[in-house]
């Protein structure tokens, strides 16, 4: 080696040194995968750093004598056990003091298990009476003060369900366009091989070039896979796959479910109520825009206990907190039906897909049909934090 | 007080000046885990960010590499190991990993790498110095054993844990980065002609 390829070689050892020390991640970064790491630790471990913090306390205070240091490890462990007992209240037992209040005034015992506390599914508290037409669905949903009673029939037959859990990302966007192959263009918005995505919150719309569709297939759920196939997002988790006629065009939805043990599939919901997933839409055979949430990769969290059907029924029918009715008649709202679904909650970074119980029926105000939703977490009070 | 004892590794030409003080340490002591995360984040992150192509890629197996961490760091016996090699050692398998996972990931690296370097990363998406890149991008394109020698040479770790990683002496070790540091400077002469 001469001298010179040597100082080369060196010059480029001294830039890769500078290149490793700079090349960082975005500020952010840190503390969001902090956050993450945190949520994503057991109680125990979450419980044991504590207790691990206030024993270093004590040996880091000199001269302190054993005998108080014996005090305020059992001071400590006893602040431990009644800290963690809030995410496991009842413990079997029949004592009444350990049952949970709920949010709506309901009562219920406690629950076994020492699970994460998790936030409370809610649907959006829309404005009220919405306009008929604004929403896609039909009829259009009420959101207003109304008094509800219960003229169906609920069935659950389990007493535990799993709830799953994700981390925002918040590269969600580029890094599912990037597993497209599409490159940013600008904010929001990719170019791919044949296609444009469009990426708004956690939602996408992806528009195909026209001139460059495959040939139709036989039917169009077989057209809209072949599609979704091709560009590898066919859902991966279990999909119930409905066909709708609208005008000119065909909607083929993966409408998202969760297998429920002992239970079956139980559907996805969005915040308003309806059933989510990825939707194709075909003009002539051909797809013409893909829509739907960006996919998520949950982890299961455990089985969580869920509240009787009466007692979901009971706090579907709780007073409405809502205040300052701008109608002047609360209608009575007959809800028919009921059923078993996912619904998603946030905190901080953190999604969960958690079970819930979806009460729903149709009423008339003022000529117009609307359709009344109201949502309950199925999860046992005592395992929610809000 | 935590207690160090140190294997006399010091830094130099071909070694990360940010090389800190569990760098090449065998410890008495477990140190907290907050403190390794907070010194080696960064470090990990350029690790990786060296083998692949897209920023989302780098902070996705960072992020992986520290979820594994975190929850082995029960494990982790300070006896038989530092915390460099440990960590760097979970870094690479995930970035191993990574390139394992299929075809699919395959084909969409060889897309981006496709791409010129200004359109890799969105805007803002990482706080990278420009000038670096395309540094880096030459050597995610070395041959897989080359481009980990620079790599976790470069992050710091000493020929000895080099080799330990990679499974050869200390010796093989140095010659593997020095034949890759030949293939970096070719690669980069031929992109300038």
């Amino acid at each position: 080696m001469n001298e010179n390829e040597d100082l080369e070689l060196q010059a480029l050892q001294r830039q890769l040194d500078d290149a490793f020390q700079t090349t960082r991640p975005r500020s952010s970064f840190e503390d969001e995968l902090w956050a993450a790491m945190q949520e994503r630790r057991p109680w125990w471990q979450r419980a044991r750093g504590t207790l691990a913090g206030v024993v270093a306390g004590i040996r880091a205070a000199p001269r302190v004598p054993a005998t108080a240091v014996a005090l305020v490890l059992i001071a400590a462990i006893g602040v431990g056990i009644v800290s963690l007992s809030k995410f496991h209240l009842g413990g079997g037992t029949a004592s009444s003091a350990t049952s949970a209040q709920a949010p709506n005034g309901a009562r219920y015992s406690g629950a076994n298990g020492a699970l994460n506390p998790l936030p409370a599914p809610k649907l959006a508290d829309n404005s009220f009476p919405l306009p008929a037409g604004s929403q896609a669905e039909s009829p259009p949903q009420y959101a207003g003060p109304s008094k509800v009673v219960w003229a169906g029939s609920l069935q659950v037959g389990i007493t535990r369900a799993p709830v799953f859990v994700d981390t925002y990302l918040i590269n969600a966007g580029d890094m599912f366009a990037a597993s497209l192959g599409a490159v940013p263009q600008q904010a929001g918005r990719y170019a791919g091989d044949g296609f444009t995505l469009t990426i708004t919150g956690n939602s996408f719309q992806l528009t195909p070039d026209p001139t460059r569709l495959p040939p139709a297939k036989a039917t169009p759920a077989e057209t809209a896979h072949a599609f979704l196939s091709a560009h590898g997002i066919v859902p991966a988790s279990p999909s119930m796959v409905v066909v709708e006629q609208k005008g000119t065009t065909t909607r083929v939805r993966y409408l998202r479910q969760f297998l429920v043990p002992g239970y079956g599939f139980a559907n996805a919901i969005d915040s308003a109520g309806q059933r989510t997933g990825i939707e194709v839409d075909l003009v002539n055979g051909q797809p013409t825009l893909v829509a739907g949430p960006l996919p998520l990769s949950m982890t299961s969290m455990g089985d969580y206990p869920i509240i009787t059907a009466d007692q979901a029924v009971e706090a579907a029918l709780a007073p409405s907190q809502r205040s300052a009715p701008v109608i002047q008649q609360v209608p009575t709202i007959r809800l028919t039906s009921a059923e078993l679904v996912y619904a998603l909650a946030g905190v901080g970074n953190m999604y969960y897909y958690e079970p819930a119980f979806l009460f729903s029926g149709t009423f008339s105000l003022n000529g117009v049909t609307y359709m009344k939703r109201v949502l309950v977490p199925a999860v046992v009070p005592s395992q929610l934090s809000s | 007080m935590r207690s160090k004892r140190y294997t006399g590794v010091g830094p130099g030409v071909g070694s990360n000046k940010t090389a800190n003080a569990y760098d090449s340490a065998v410890l008495e002591n477990r140190p907290p885990f907050e403190d390794l995360y907070r010194d080696f984040l960064g470090r990990i992150y350029a690790y990786v960010r060296a083998q692949v192509s897209t920023a989302a890629d780098a902070e996705d197996i960072t992020a992986q590499v520290f979820m594994n961490a975190y929850q082995a760091y029960d494990r982790f016996e300070t006896r038989n190991t530092t915390p460099a090699a440990w960590l760097f050692r979970i870094a690479r398998n995930a970035t191993l990993d990574h390139f394992r996972a299929g075809g699919r990931r395959e084909k969409l690296r060889r897309t981006i790498e496709r791409q010129p370097v200004k359109t890799e990363d969105p805007a803002g998406m990482a706080e990278e110095r420009i000038q670096y890149r395309a540094l880096l991008a030459h050597v995610a394109r070395l041959p897989e054993r080359q481009r980990d020698a620079i790599s976790l040479r470069h992050s710091g770790l000493s020929f000895d844990e080099v080799g330990a990683l990679m499974k050869c002496s200390e010796d093989a070790a140095k010659m593997l980065y020095h034949r890759a540091l030949k293939a970096l400077r070719e690669s980069v002469q031929e992109e300038m002609v």
